[in-house]
C-alpha cells in the first residue's frame, strides 16, 4: 500500500487563538519580536493594506488603529496541541510540526472512512470547530505534503502522478532545505524541485552534503521518514489569552464560557464527568490566582459549570488585571446514566454504592460504617460498626428484647438518682475468652424522664451502659 | 407600609394562604394521637426539626414511621453524627433491616451537613437522621431542597432550643418527657396551624419503657410523718 500523508498548515494560529480576534474590527498584527516584521494579521489589517513581512513602521503608517502583539511560540504550540487532541477523535496518526503544522498519516484511515473524500469531509468538519484558517495538501511523503500545504495547494488527491508533478513545480525556496544549500543550488542553476530531482542521487551526494540526499529521499518517499506520533492527554488543560486585560470579575464570564464549552466538548466526547475544575487567572505583574470550583455530583455541562464558577467568582478579588485564563480539570470519572422514574419527576440519581463512594471520598473510609451484629449476650461483643460494603455481617440466632438505642463506648458510673422500672436481666458469660461479664441489667428512669440502661456489678457498683432514645 | 410587608415576607414571618401549592402527602406516624395532631402523619418529604433532650423516647417516636418507609420503599436509612454508638439490636427489634442502615461519622458539623445533603439528594435514602447542635436558615433551605429532590425525609435532632428563629422546615416539634411516652409540642407545621401540646402514649408499643399509670383508688403515702 502506498503511503499517503496529509499536512495542515495554520498560517496565523496565534491570531486565531486570540479571544474573538476575528470579529474585531480594529486591525491586529502579530509581530516578530526581534526583526519587527509582520508575521500574522487579521482581515481588518489586510483591508488596510498590511501584508506579511512588512515592517512595523509601514504597518502603523497604513492604519493608526493598529494593535500590535508580540509573537509567542507557546500560544501557537498549545493551540496546535489542542487541535491535534481534537482531530485524534477521527484520525489515529497525528504528528505535530510546531509551531504551525500538523501531519496526518491517512492511508491507513481510508478503509475506515471509505475513501479520501468522506475522510476529508469528516476531518474538515472537525476543524470547523476551531474557527482557524488553514491550508492543506496531501503528499506521498511527509515532506511532500508539507511542501504542498505551505505553498497553499489546498487540494486532496491520491493520484501519485499528480502529486509528483505538483512537487516538481515548487520552488526550492519553499522547501525545508537550509538557505545555504538553496543558494548553492541556485548558483548551479537549480531553482525548482524538478531540476533537483532530475539529477541522479549519486551526483548530488558527490557535489553536496548528505543532508540534501536525505531530504530528497524523504521528499520522494524513497527513504523512510521517522516521525513520532502524538498521544492525547488524559486530562483537560487549556489556556486562553485575552485580547484585553480584564480587571472585573464580571467580564471574565464571557471568555470563561468559551473555555467551559470546550471542556464540555472534551468531556462529552469521552463520556466523562469531573467533580472539580481549576481556573488559573494569569495576572499582570502578579502571581497567578488559582480558583477551584467543585461539584459533588460531577458535571460536564458548560452551563452548570458556569453557574458554579459564577458563584465562586463573586467573592473573588483580583489583585491585578487578568491577561489569560487556564482551565484544568481534576480527576474525571465515567458518567453513569441517570435512572429516573418517568412519572416521579426529577429525582436524585445515585446508586447505593455510588453514594457510599461519594461520602467516602470526602469524609474518609473510616467515617462510613454499617452495623454488624453477632451472636453474643454481651452487648459490646454483639454490636459492631464495620466497613460499609452493602452487606451486613449478621449471625444471629436469637433476639434480645428491650435493648437501648444508644450504647456508651465504655460504661459510665451512675451519678444521678434513678428509679428502677424493670429488671433485673442477668448476663453472666464470657468466662472462656478473657472478657468475662457478670452484670444485672435494669431499666431506669431519671427524674427528668431519661430512660437509662443500667447494670449492677457483683460488687454492687452501678453503671450506665445505654440510653433508650 | 408596603416595605414593611415586604420585609416581613422576606423574613418569612408572614404566611400567606397562596404559598401552599399542593397538599402535602403524609405518612402515618404509628401513633393515633400524633397522627390526628399532624392531620395524617409526618410529611413524605422535607425536613422535620425535633428539639428534644436525649433519651426520652425521641427515636421511639419516629421509628414506626421509618420502619414503614423502609418497608415500602426499600431504600436506605442514614444516621449522621449520632451522639453515641447506635445499637443494632434495637434497630432489629423495631423491624429495620440492618443492611439498609448506613452510619456516617463525620469529623465536623460542616461535613455532617454536607453528607446529609448528599444522602438526601442521592435518591437512594428514604430517611436521614441528623444530630446537629444549631442550624441556620440557609442550611435548612438546602436540606429542604435536597430532600425534595431525592424524595427523602430529614429528621434533625437538636438538644438546646434556640428560640424565635423560624426555620423553613416542614415540621418542627418540641419534645419533653412524660410518664407514658412523650409530650409533643408542634411549634411549626407547613400548611397548618400550630396545635396544642399533646401526649403521645407509648405504653402499647413499649410497655417496659413507660410508667404504669397510677390506679385511681391509690392514694400516695404521705412523706411527712404524722406527728
Amino acid at each position: 500500500m502506498k503511503s499517503l500523508w496529509l499536512y495542515l498548515h495554520f498560517p496565523h494560529l496565534q491570531l486565531d487563538a486570540l479571544y474573538s480576534a476575528e470579529q474585531e474590527s480594529a486591525p491586529i498584527v502579530i509581530l516578530h519580536g526581534k526583526s519587527n516584521i509582520v508575521l500574522q494579521h487579521n482581515k481588518a489589517a489586510a483591508d488596510s493594506g498590511i501584508t506579511f513581512g512588512m515592517g512595523l513602521g509601514t504597518a502603523a503608517a497604513l492604519d493608526h488603529r493598529l494593535q500590535v502583539l508580540p509573537y509567542q511560540y507557546d500560544i501557537e504550540h498549545k493551540k496546535l496541541q489542542e487541535i491535534a487532541e481534537h482531530l485524534y477523535l477521527v484520525t489515529s496518526d497525528i504528528c505535530l510540526f510546531p509551531p504551525d503544522g500538523l501531519l496526518l498519516r491517512i492511508h491507513n484511515m481510508l478503509t475506515l472512512y471509505g475513501g479520501l473524500t468522506p475522510y476529508w469531509q469528516t476531518l474538515s468538519s472537525q476543524l470547523a470547530h476551531f474557527n482557524v484558517s488553514y491550508h492543506f495538501a496531501t503528499g506521498q511523503s511527509p515532506y511532500a505534503a508539507r511542501l504542498l500545504a505551505r505553498t497553499q495547494w489546498d487540494r486532496i488527491s491520491e493520484d501519485m502522478k499528480l502529486l509528483k508533478q505538483q512537487i516538481s513545480q515548487r520552488d526550492l525556496r519553499h522547501t525545508e532545505l537550509p538557505s545555504k544549500t538553496i543558494t548553492a543550488l541556485n548558483r548551479v542553476g537549480i531553482h525548482t524541485v524538478a531540476a533537483l530531482l532530475a539529477l541522479s542521487l549519486k551526483e548530488v551526494a558527490k557535489r553536496f552534503d548528505i543532508d540534501l540526499v536525505t531530504y530528497l529521499g524523504r521528499l520522494t518517499g524513497e527513504f523512510h521518514h521517522p516521525v513520532s506520533f502524538f498521544h492525547p492527554q488524559t486530562h483537560f488543560e487549556r489556556y486562553m489569552e485575552l485580547l484585553y486585560e480584564i480587571s472585573h470579575t464580571d467580564s471574565l464570564q464571557r471568555p470563561l464560557e468559551h473555555l467551559l464549552k470546550s471542556l464540555e466538548h472534551f468531556l462529552k466526547l469521552r463520556d466523562l464527568l469531573t467533580q472539580r475544575i481549576i481556573l488559573r487567572f494569569h495576572q499582570r505583574d502578579h502571581s497567578p490566582l488559582n480558583v477551584e470550583v467543585g461539584s459533588a455530583q460531577g458535571e460536564y455541562q458548560a452551563k452548570k459549570w458556569l453557574e458554579l464558577s459564577a458563584l465562586t467568582l463573586e467573592s473573588l478579588k483580583l489583585q491585578a488585571p487578568v491577561y489569560g485564563i487556564t482551565l484544568t480539570t481534576g480527576s474525571t470519572h465515567i458518567r453513569t446514566p441517570e435512572k429516573t422514574d418517568l412519572f416521579a419527576g426529577n429525582r436524585g440519581a445515585l446508586s447505593y454504592l455510588q453514594l457510599i463512594s461519594l461520602l467516602q471520598a470526602k469524609l474518609g473510609e473510616a467515617a462510613i460504617r454499617q452495623i454488624g451484629l453477632f451472636d453474643d449476650f454481651r452487648p459490646e461483643q454483639a454490636n459492631c460498626y464495620c466497613a460499609a460494603s452493602g452487606e451486613t455481617p449478621m449471625q444471629l440466632s436469637q433476639r434480645h428484647t428491650t435493648r437501648p438505642s444508644f450504647l456508651l463506648a465504655t460504661p459510665q458510673r451512675l451519678t444521678e438518682q434513678v428509679s428502677v422500672i424493670s429488671g433485673p436481666e442477668r448476663i453472666s458469660t464470657g468466662w472462656w475468652d478473657n472478657k468475662p461479664v457478670v452484670r444485672d441489667y435494669y431499666i431506669g428512669r431519671t427524674r427528668h424522664g431519661k430512660w437509662l440502661w443500667l447494670f449492677k456489678t457483683p460488687q454492687a457498683h452501678w453503671f450506665v451502659h445505654g440510653i433508650f432514645s | 407600609m408596603n416595605s414593611i410587608l415586604e420585609h416581613l415576607k422576606n423574613k418569612r414571618l408572614i404566611w400567606q394562604a397562596n404559598q401552599q401549592h399542593e397538599p402535602l402527602l403524609r405518612d402515618s406516624t404509628g401513633f393515633i394521637e400524633l397522627d390526628s395532631a399532624l392531620q395524617g402523619g409526618f410529611p413524605q418529604q422535607g425536613v422535620v426539626d425535633i428539639s428534644t433532650p436525649i433519651g426520652i423516647g425521641e427515636l421511639r417516636l419516629i421509628l414506626p414511621a421509618i420502619q414503614a418507609r423502609q418497608v415500602s420503599t426499600k431504600r436506605l436509612l442514614v444516621c449522621i453524627a449520632a451522639p453515641m454508638q447506635i445499637n443494632g439490636e434495637m434497630l432489629l427489634e423495631s423491624g429495620l433491616a440492618l443492611d439498609q442502615v448506613l452510619i456516617v461519622q463525620p469529623d465536623s458539623a460542616e461535613h455532617a451537613l454536607w453528607s446529609a445533603e448528599q444522602c438526601l439528594k442521592s435518591g437512594c435514602c428514604h430517611s436521614v437522621l441528623l444530630w446537629h447542635p444549631a442550624l441556620e436558615v440557609h442550611q435548612v433551605k438546602r436540606l429542604q431542597l435536597a430532600a425534595e429532590q431525592g424524595d427523602a425525609l430529614q429528621f434533625i435532632f437538636r438538644q438546646q432550643h434556640t428560640v424565635s428563629l423560624s426555620l423553613p422546615v416542614s415540621l418542627a416539634m418540641k419534645l419533653s418527657a412524660q410518664s407514658q411516652g412523650v409530650n409533643v409540642h408542634i411549634t411549626k407545621r407547613k400548611g397548618g396551624w400550630p396545635a396544642q401540646p399533646i401526649d403521645v402514649n407509648m405504653s402499647q408499643q413499649w410497655p417496659q419503657l413507660t410508667l404504669r399509670p397510677r390506679a385511681p383508688n391509690v392514694i400516695a403515702f404521705p412523706h411527712s410523718k404524722v406527728s
